[in-house]
């Protein structure tokens, strides 16, 4: 009785649980073999990413139905993940990767889409009179929480012995910095384009912080995840994706202005703020991903391992995370495998 | 069994509270149920403990919730008193009514979120703009309920007062005030149950303080301890707020209903 009982319940489940499943599809589920549909989560940003997505690049290479999932945080795609709602990843921050891979979240960085640089930097009104670190005692700083940015903006304060007390720092997201910033609530914010480029225009200025923070080890990137259960069983789809990417970064570099003007149309700025904008990332070549100064190759770690680490330690420090982990989880969580038959 | 269980529902409620427990003990200790989900039972004291000792992110635990209330407090207390006012002199004026009615019924079924950057723009990023959005949200809820109590009075009641020789106002103050009261503490709970379910958006604004920012930052990282710790305080801020509304109620309109 309770055997049968049990029986139809856990079919019910599964039959809900397969609902569930067929309804989130697109479309009605074709056959087995060619069904592969792969769920991506991207950030509409002005990067050669865009030109793959437009040109189709990612469902060429990786022979597969895309649907694309738009986010606006790295937090989302970490969730996604463990929802199951999400494969791929692309253009998740450091940040959000260290803090997934310590939690445990079942992902590995695939690849790095960039070096973020001097595109997410400090940037303050020139009216304020900012130019030593002293000057920001008093100030009001806004950065997206959790992002990329307001680790850096965090080490900044911490590297130059400031304290919470001394600088208010709000957590507001881009388009709000920007409505802030006109009203003259903030002295400064800390945020990527096209926030970034909207505040200088309008009276702000670069106080340089990204050389020093990368010396001292708050190198931010921003990267691409696959999900496990998904890469094992589409290995070939991962690689094309990544195939994909490499195909838009040359396209970029040998048709600058062409790319300019389909990454402009793809995120809505003019093609010559798009030009801009991508002039400020430091797109790491595929092949020097694999080199020992990022990821390196399978079996020989690169250094990039120790910055999540050292990221996630921060996290943790921040209340962010419950633990972070020691270094060879780290080096678990990239794998280059994929990136290494992408460029062969 | 049955008999015995009418007339006794709390044994009910108590069954059904440890079984929900059990269930969770169960799931999160057997690891069917990954921690990043749902948090151990000891996960959760451990985090809801770090809370009250160490505080989150800048503040104590106390000072989140006590500025969570304060800006509940200031938008549902304006929001109620000037609604009321005005829900008031609509029930008793048409003109006010035919006046004031329109923009009433347009901020009534109004997402918060749709004017939460205007707000921004309008009134900067400090406490101004997070109480505004609550006192908005608080407003037309109890002028539509102290508007449709006024007209809900019994006419034969201001009938008799006025044929004993009440004036306009006497029959104000004696007959149509005590007659809505009912209508308007119904139109507060209410209220505050809008006002409390608007919070954590008015805490999106600019935030890093308040018990509906800790919500959202700790969600942002699937901190599920600090989570459901933050949601089970929240939870027992609304019932005490509730419950405190209920109990003025019953000392003020402890005619309503019979």
């Amino acid at each position: 009785m309770s055997d049968i009982s049990g029986i139809g319940r856990r079919k019910l489940l599964a039959g809900a649980a397969g609902l569930g499943l067929a309804a989130s599809l697109p479309i009605g589920r074709a056959s087995a073999a060619d069904a592969t549909t792969i769920n991506i989560a991207y950030f509409v940003e002005t990067k050669p990413t865009a030109i793959a997505k437009a040109k189709g690049w990612f469902e060429q290479e990786a022979n597969a139905k895309i649907n694309w999932i738009e986010v606006g945080s790295g937090a989302q795609i970490n969730a996604g993940v463990v929802g199951g709602g999400i494969d791929i990843g692309i253009g998740i921050g450091s940040s959000p990767s260290a803090s997934g891979i310590s939690q445990g979240i079942p992902y590995k960085v695939i690849g790095m889409l960039d070096n973020i640089g001097p595109a997410e930097e400090m940037t303050v009104r020139a009216a304020a009179n900012i130019k030593t670190p002293a000057d920001f005692k008093g100030k009001k700083i806004a950065t997206p929480f959790g992002s990329t940015s307001h680790f850096r903006l965090i080490g900044f304060l911490k590297t130059n012995n400031l304290s919470l007390s001394d600088v208010t720092v709000l957590d507001l997201p881009p388009d709000q910095i920007v409505a802030a910033w006109k009203r003259g609530d903030i002295d400064g914010a800390y945020v990527w384009s096209p926030a970034k480029a909207e505040i200088l225009a309008d009276g702000g200025e670069v106080y340089e912080t990204y050389k020093e923070l990368d010396d001292k080890g708050y190198v931010i990137a921003d990267l691409i995840i696959a999900r496990n259960g998904f890469a094992a069983a589409h290995p070939d789809a991962v690689t094309g994706i990544l195939r994909a990417y490499g195909k838009a970064l040359s396209y970029w570099q040998t048709n600058p202005d062409d790319a300019a003007a389909i990454v402009g149309q793809a995120t809505g700025v003019s093609a010559a703020v798009a030009a801009a904008n991508m002039k400020e990332y430091d797109f790491v070549p595929q092949k020097e991903q694999l080199t020992a100064a990022w990821l390196g190759t399978p079996g020989n770690p690169g250094a990039f391992a120790a910055e999540l680490q050292h990221t996630a330690e921060f996290l943790v420090g921040q209340k962010s995370i419950r633990r972070a982990l020691k270094l060879p989880a780290y080096q678990k969580g990239i794998d280059t495998s994929y990136l290494e038959k992408a460029v062969a | 069994m049955i008999a015995f269980l009418n007339r006794r529902p709390w044994v009910v409620t108590l069954a059904s509270i440890v079984l929900v427990l059990a269930a969770w003990a169960v799931a999160t200790y057997t690891g069917a149920v990954s921690d990043l989900l749902l948090p151990t039972p000891d996960e959760l004291w451990d985090g809801a403990a770090d809370l009250v000792l160490n505080g989150y992110k800048g503040y104590s635990l106390g000072g989140h919730i006590g500025l969570s209330l304060m800006r509940v407090g200031l938008g549902f207390g304006l929001g109620t008193i000037i609604g009321t006012l005005l829900g008031l002199g609509m029930g008793v004026s048409s003109k006010l009514d035919a006046l004031a009615a329109p923009y009433i019924e347009f901020l009534r079924p109004l997402p918060q979120l749709a004017y939460l950057v205007l707000l921004i723009i309008w009134f900067g990023i400090g406490e101004t703009p997070k109480i505004v959005l609550l006192f908005l949200a608080a407003l037309p809820v109890s002028a539509v309920a102290a508007r449709d109590g006024v007209r809900n009075v019994s006419p034969q009641r201001v009938l008799a007062a006025r044929s004993l020789g009440a004036n306009r106002w006497q029959i104000f103050c004696h007959v149509v005030l005590p007659s809505a009261l009912g209508d308007i503490f119904i139109g507060a709970r209410l209220s505050i149950g809008i006002v409390y379910a608007t919070l954590i958006a008015a805490e999106m604004i600019a935030g890093a303080s308040g018990i509906g920012w800790l919500i959202l930052d700790a969600g942002r990282f699937l901190r599920s301890d600090y989570v459901i710790a933050g949601i089970l305080i929240i939870a027992a801020m609304g019932i005490a707020l509730d419950r405190g509304l209920i109990f003025a109620q019953r000392r003020i309109v402890h005619w309503a209903g019979k």
